[in-house]
């Protein structure tokens, strides 16, 4: 109180602020609101801590569930992707099919060479035909044996048809095939487990219980697809394999067809094989024509599944969490109705008694919030370093995670809020 | 124009259905720079109309002109803003945040006028040096004596340096001699150009105000000048006390004496 401040008259209307006035009122409010709901909170540890910690938890199970979502996602697009887009498979077995049809599958006739000899000779619109057969089996070099390798046969269309590249030396030829050859090209895998630091050219493995090869190229390591690894891997020609193996076994056609012609394609070699097989109009066909947007697509309403369950996880967490952020603030507002009309009392408006109490709520909700977030990014974070899947956490849902908490504060707390401010002057200096 | 201009002014407090009329008709003029003591016995309204002066409540029935302009016709916000820019109000029940320090609670009203954190505290420290409280800033409410309480609730009111102060029973819970240097204190705001109205009970401080109104039953029974006035209510006052004294005494003996 400066002696030259001489009281002012008072004014028809308030006396107006200036801007600067009003940004520090704005501040000093807003600073006393953090302050005060610190205050509440600290008084009222347990019931805090409780709330911010459920919240803490229903978003980092939010946060969990939907990161480890993404990871999925991310890494299937991404093996999906070895298979190329313009590919495809024909096969015994419809891809993602469930148990129940599991016999009617198994019942259908192989896909055998005559199956791929007619498509080669009355497909026109496919671009390269690899017929693929594989068998898990062991192999030695030097005395030192490696089980479980898949030994594949192919034909020279094999890297056509599936994208793999040849590292070092050359790849399976015509003329290996038609002669039925000892050639061999090996995954990266096999190259290091047998031959570190030395020329794998020219060397000769045992592959099965009596086949001999020698190694006439090596691939580009492919890294894991599905969750399996993909360079234990051992490639022979189609004809040294059924003569190793017999011709047991199913083949798979991987079939390349002209970019923007996959349906057309498909119409063209599902024709062709019903042709071959001699099927009747009415009888349904007894082979697979798979591609990999159909395998999405099931993929796809998986991820939706687990999506909508997550949200609903979500929703539900924030239900209850918003019960218990109401609950806390309800009490403050009863606790502190004397004050509220001192405030009122001494000039506060409705609005800066409803930011008070919104500040107190939002500040509960923005820890459970940051609480969830950083214990779903650390669960993410563990998940990508102890499993195979990529499980990178979406910057997107970190963000959404705290706005998101920080909402859920401001619905929940709207209401007492609202009760707080309108609360009449005098009947809140009364209460006892 | 007057500053405080009532008209037939009714206060009703409905209790379930029974209704308290706590003033009935007042008809109250008040100029700017006057200094108006308020007397009455407990019960006659006097809180009431405070409150209602001092834009917290609004009446029953009747109209409150402050300034000239009709207070029903402010919104909330401008009425927020008239209690926190025009008017200081010191409460019967001193009504500070019990978790503030003594500082704090005089900063308070500052922080709603958007003074800056340095000014605020230079200013609520000079109120408390007014109220010679400079040694107990820091303390909180529960850690101070009534006195003292009513001390920083009168600090808090002056701080802000209101147009307008509005004390009710300021001096309450202090001995005669603080109590005078209130009193002397807003005294000397009235020589600025404040407008005080000043509840009390002590007539030696109602007699010394220039203009004193007494309420009986929530109706003015005398307006004029301040030593008449506070006068007459202590003798009211004096007689009532007396005729209680002597029922009370007169059932006793009525009853002990066989
Ligand atoms: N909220 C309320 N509800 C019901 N009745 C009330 C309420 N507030 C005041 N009253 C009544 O109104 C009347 C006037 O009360 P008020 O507080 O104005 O008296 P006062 O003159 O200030 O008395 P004191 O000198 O004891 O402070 C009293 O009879 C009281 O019981
Ligand atoms: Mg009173």
């Amino acid at each position: 109180m400066s002696e030259s401040a001489l009281p002012l008259p008072l004014a028809t209307r308030p006396r107006q602020m200036g801007f600067r006035r009003k940004a520090a009122r704005v501040f000093g409010e807003l600073r006393e609101a953090v302050a005060q709901a610190a205050y509440a909170l600290r008084a009222h540890r347990l019931r805090a801590t409780l709330t911010i910690s459920g919240i803490g938890l229903g978003i980092a199970m939010l946060i969990g569930i939907l990161t480890v979502l993404s990871g999925f996602q991310v890494s299937f697009l991404r093996q999906l992707n070895t298979l190329g887009p313009n590919t495809l498979f024909v096969h015994k077995w419809k891809w993602g099919v469930n148990g129940n049809d599991w016999w009617k599958y198994k019942n259908r006739p192989h896909v055998t060479q005559l199956d791929w000899r007619a498509l080669e000779a009355n497909a026109n619109l496919p671009e390269a035909i690899a017929p693929i057969v594989s068998n898990d089996a062991s192999v030695t070099y030097g005395g030192k044996e490696l089980k479980h390798v898949d030994v594949r046969g192919s034909t020279s269309k094999y890297l056509e048809a599936t994208g793999w590249q040849i590292r070092r030396g050359r790849f399976l030829t015509d003329l290996d095939h038609e002669l039925g050859t000892d050639a061999c090209v090996i995954g990266a895998d096999l190259e290091e487990a047998f031959f570190k630091g030395q020329e794998p050219l020219g060397q000769r493995l045992k592959v099965g219980p009596s086949t001999r090869c020698t190694i006439v190229g090596t691939f580009v390591r492919k890294g894991n697809a599905f969750g399996q690894p993909q360079d234990l891997r051992v490639l022979i020609p189609l004809s040294a394999f059924t003569r190793s193996f017999g011709l047991k076994r199913g083949l798979v056609l991987s079939v390349v067809a002209p970019a923007g012609k996959v349906t057309q394609t498909e119409d063209e070699v599902i024709s062709v094989m019903r042709n071959a097989r001699r099927l009747r109009p009415d009888q349904e066909d007894n082979f697979s024509v798979n591609r990999q947007d159909k395998l999405l697509q099931g993929f796809n309403q998986m991820t939706l599944a687990l999506n909508v369950v997550g949200v609903l996880i979500g929703i539900i967490t924030a239900i209850v969490g918003g019960i218990g952020i109401m609950n806390i603030l309800l009490v403050s507002v009863k606790e502190r109705t004397r004050e509220i009309g001192v405030r009122r009392a001494l000039g506060a408006r409705r609005t800066t008694i409803l930011l008070q109490f919104l500040c107190e709520a939002v500040m509960v909700s923005a820890m459970g919030g940051f609480v969830g977030v950083a214990l779903g990014a650390g669960a993410g974070k563990l998940v990508d370093v102890l499993t195979p899947f990529p499980a990178s956490v979406d910057p997107k849902v970190v963000i959404g995670g705290c706005l998101g908490s920080i909402l859920l504060g401001a619905i929940f707390g709207i209401w007492p809020a609202l009760s707080a401010a309108f609360l009449h002057p005098i009947e809140a200096l009364r209460y006892e | 124009m007057a500053l405080i201009e009532l008209e037939k002014i009714v206060k009703t407090y409905e209790l379930g259905h029974q209704k308290v009329p706590a003033l009935r008709s007042i008809d109250v003029r008040i100029e700017r720079n006057e200094f108006v003591a308020i007397v009455g016995q407990s019960g006659s309204g006097k809180s009431t109309l405070m409150n209602i002066v001092g834009c917290l409540d609004v009446p029953t029935s009747g109209r409150y002109r402050l300034s000239g302009r009709d207070v029903s016709d402010l919104s909330d916000d401008e009425l927020a803003d008239v209690r926190n820019l025009e008017i200081g109000f010191v409460f019967q029940s001193f009504q500070l945040l019990p978790r503030a320090t003594a500082l704090e609670n005089v900063e308070l009203p500052l922080i709603y006028r958007g003074v800056s954190r340095k000014e605020r505290r230079e200013q609520a420290e000079h109120a408390l040096d007014l109220v010679q409280l400079s040694d107990r800033m820091t303390h909180r409410p529960a850690e101070l004596s009534g006195g003292q309480r009513q001390r920083v609730a009168i600090a808090r009111a002056l701080v802000t340096q209101p147009s307008l102060l509005l004390a009710d029973e300021p001096t309450g819970n202090l001995d005669s001699k603080t109590g005078e240097e209130i009193v002397w204190l807003f005294h000397e705001l009235h020589e600025k150009g404040n407008t005080i109205l000043l509840v009390t009970h002590e007539p030696k401080l109602a007699a010394r105000c220039p203009r004193a109104v007494r309420l009986v039953d929530g109706v003015v029974v005398a307006d004029g000048k301040g030593r008449e006035v506070a006068l007459a209510n202590a003798e009211a006052l004096g007689a009532e006390t007396l005729a209680a004294f002597n029922a009370a005494q007169a059932a006793q003996t009525g009853r002990r004496v066989p």
